[in-house]
């Protein structure tokens, strides 16, 4: 006579959930595991793969060698100076996540404490519409604004507030307005959420126990705040990082900062895969960006982890 | 009607007496909290319908009633949380109607406990006190003494998540008593603790008012816990004071139709007076003929009225006893529930009865369910209640 033994450790705890070897829970987590294979990890996999790859004879090479990352890095400070692009893409992408984040955040709060419940969401759409429509679209509509003869500077001169008119077009301030247009959606909606998150009985016992409303937020909204102030500092970091278009289309290609002038990495980045043949090396500048933005990610992470 | 021209008359009790007092001397001697004429309306609705009340220095008074019937919104215009729409509120006989809620004093402990997970516990505890330019060593003396008195001492460097419930109790208490509030109100506080350790808090928080001498508002939709601390209990229904008393006299003379039903364990009979001698009143109810004593109010015959009996007041019948009044009822059903049991039986007109009785289950058990019985009860026991003007 044999005896049915149940091993409770092998069981899955919550019974409606499929057990650990059913067949049903490899069919649930199949779709994600082959869509980010094929659509992430892969094309990362080959763009690092061939970073270390040889140009000989014009023609790429497989192979091992860290020949790219070795020309890469003796040009960090001379020549190319990559460093001083990635210097400029960071400067760009914190002042334009910080300058973000200072924008939505009151937007965020507004939202949220201002509007009345049954129009939060409809204002809420609204305000990340424009993430639906096409970004190069809105890229060539800012151009027409912010021209010298466009839309905006039209009206400053007819309002006598200037003289002649400001150039923003084709200057830094241009490739950050069109980065704010990218991700002012995201980090509303990010800060909007972790807002509403918030326990609202936490914002009457403070003013309760005798807060002003500026310490209620100081002292117990902003706080409360922090996850999404990170999680959008990450996207908002990466997204600029990454962007190549606000760069060309509005910022020109130029990077005159108060670093100097030099232009973004990711324009770097682009100019070497159009004028060279070198895909390896314009492989291997690509992974060092993709590096530069794991550690945010990462660190981002840890931070909101810490917090919990 | 003007909520404010009815509480006038006495808002001036100086003028009466003749004695050249300030008002605020003789509020200050007398009352805690005044509460005067408070009305809120959201849109048609009346949330709060003039609102009288008066809470003297050091008493325990409990708000109670179902939900919906706005005592956590009196408790929130109290604290300034929420905005009246008329009337006038007094602590210690100073006008805080239009105080702001951050400089009003009157801290809260809140049903969900409200405590900021950003914050250990004793920075929790010293919120209230770190607003304002404080002394350190003032401050890190007060949160010792707090923590002492609630039991804290060795927990004050601990996250709020790690917390039990009850610990986080303790925790909004201290944090709510830090800045020596002359009132504390409190907002269903035991609903989130488990049965056990509710009535654990309710001895300890009826000892820690008595020991600080200050004033609890404590809102509960709980009779035990409103009758087992309170000194005094309002009892409200759908935005009216129906009843404010001792628990004693809440429980065994309820004022109206509604506390009646609400507090207790009572049999409501609706019938019509039918005649009235010098101490008693007889009442003709569909289950039968009732008789009650003489109370305050006069009754005439033809009267309306609701004839009220405790559930632990009825007692099987013994063959008819003088004094006693008397139904009959069948049997439908018993609950037993540990030291006394729960009768439900059926009137002949088909009326729900509720009898409880201190008896051994074994006793219950041998009367056959469907069995015919005769209830009766004694008429000094039987509470009339004159029809409701509603």
């Amino acid at each position: 006579m044999t005896k049915q033994i149940s091993i409770p450790g092998k069981r899955s705890r919550i019974r409606w959930l499929p057990q650990d070897n059913s067949l049903l829970k490899y069919i649930c987590l199949a779709p994600a595991v082959i869509y980010d294979s094929i659509f992430f990890l892969l094309p990362l996999v080959f763009l690092v793969w061939i970073g270390f790859w040889s140009v000989e004879n014009y023609r790429a090479v497989p192979g091992f060698s860290l020949a790219n990352y070795s020309d890469i890095f003796s040009q960090f400070f001379v020549k190319s100076r990559y460093a001083y692009a990635i210097a400029q893409s960071l400067w760009v992408a914190i002042t334009t996540t910080a300058l973000g984040i200072l924008l939505c955040y009151p937007f965020a709060m507004a939202l949220m404490f201002l509007v009345p419940e049954r129009l939060q969401r409809l204002l809420l759409v609204l305000a990340i519409t424009p993430f639906w429509t096409s970004y190069i679209l809105r890229l060539y509509a800012w151009q027409t604004i912010l021209n010298n003869n466009g839309l905006l500077n039209t009206l400053l001169i007819q309002l006598k507030w200037v003289e002649q008119p400001v150039t923003i077009m084709f200057t830094q301030w241009g490739t950050r307005i069109g980065l704010l247009h990218y991700l002012a959606p995201i980090i509303i909606l990010i800060l909007y959420l972790v807002l509403r998150n918030t326990d609202r009985s936490l914002l009457g016992a403070a003013r309760n126990l005798g807060a002003t409303q500026w310490q209620t937020f100081w002292r117990v909204i902003l706080p409360l705040s922090k996850p999404g102030i990170v999680y959008s500092a990450v996207f908002g970091l990466i997204i600029s990082l990454g962007d190549v278009l606000s760069g060309i289309i509005l910022g020109g290609g130029t990077g005159q900062s108060v670093l100097g002038k030099f232009p973004l990495f990711s324009t770097v980045i682009l100019n070497e895969y159009a004028a060279s043949t070198n895909l390896p090396r314009t492989s291997a500048l690509a992974t060092i960006l993709i590096g530069i933005m794991m550690i945010i990610l990462v660190s981002g992470l840890k931070l909101t982890e810490s917090e919990s | 009607m003007n909520p404010l021209s009815a509480a006038k008359p006495q808002s001036n009790p100086s003028l009466q007496t003749g004695v050249p007092l300030t008002e605020n001397a003789i509020a200050a001697t007398a009352h805690d909290l005044e509460i005067r004429g408070v009305s809120k309306q959201f849109g048609s609705l009346m949330v709060l319908n003039n609102i009288n009340l008066s809470v003297k220095a050091g008493e325990f008074i409990a708000i109670m009633g179902p939900s919906g019937c706005g005592k956590t919104t009196l408790l929130r215009i109290i604290a300034g949380l929420e905005g009246m729409t008329s009337g006038e509120i007094r602590l210690q006989g100073k006008d805080i109607t239009h105080l702001p809620v951050h400089r009003r004093n009157t801290p809260m402990v809140w049903q969900s406990f409200a405590l900021f997970p950003h914050l250990n516990v004793q920075q929790n505890i010293t919120f209230g006190l770190t607003l304002i330019p404080h002394n350190r060593a003032d401050v890190k003396r007060k949160v010792q003494e707090v923590a002492k008195m609630m039991h804290l001492e060795t927990m004050l460097n601990r996250p709020i998540s790690q917390l039990s419930g009850g610990q986080k109790q303790r925790v909004a208490i201290a944090r709510a008593l830090i800045t020596e509030p002359k009132i504390l109100l409190l907002d269903e506080p035991m609903s989130a603790l488990d049965p056990h350790l509710r009535v654990r808090m309710q001895g300890e928080l009826k000892r820690l008012q008595q020991t600080l001498d200050i004033s609890f508002i404590y809102v509960t939709h709980n009779q035990n816990e409103a009758f087992s601390m309170a000194d005094r209990v309002v009892v409200m229904n759908q935005g009216n004071i129906d009843q404010v008393g001792t628990p004693t006299e809440i429980y065994s003379r309820p004022a109206t139709h509604f506390v009646a039903e609400f507090v207790g364990n009572n049999n409501l009979f609706d019938g019509e007076v039918v005649s009235v001698s010098e101490k008693t009143v007889t009442v003709s109810c569909p289950q039968g003929r009732m008789q009650a004593l003489w109370h305050e109010q006069p009754h005439q015959v033809g009267d309306r009225v609701t004839v009220v009996v405790p559930a632990e007041r009825l007692s099987l019948a013994s063959a008819g006893t003088p004094g006693e009044n008397t139904i009959n009822a069948t049997l439908r059903g018993f609950e037993f529930m540990g030291s006394q049991v729960i009768y439900f039986l059926e009137t002949d007109t088909g009326y729900e009865v509720r009898m409880i009785r201190q008896e051994a289950l074994d006793q219950s058990l041998s009367i056959p369910i469907n069995s015919k019985l005769q209830l009766s009860w004694k008429i000094q026991d039987t509470i009339l209640l004159g029809e409701q003007i509603q």
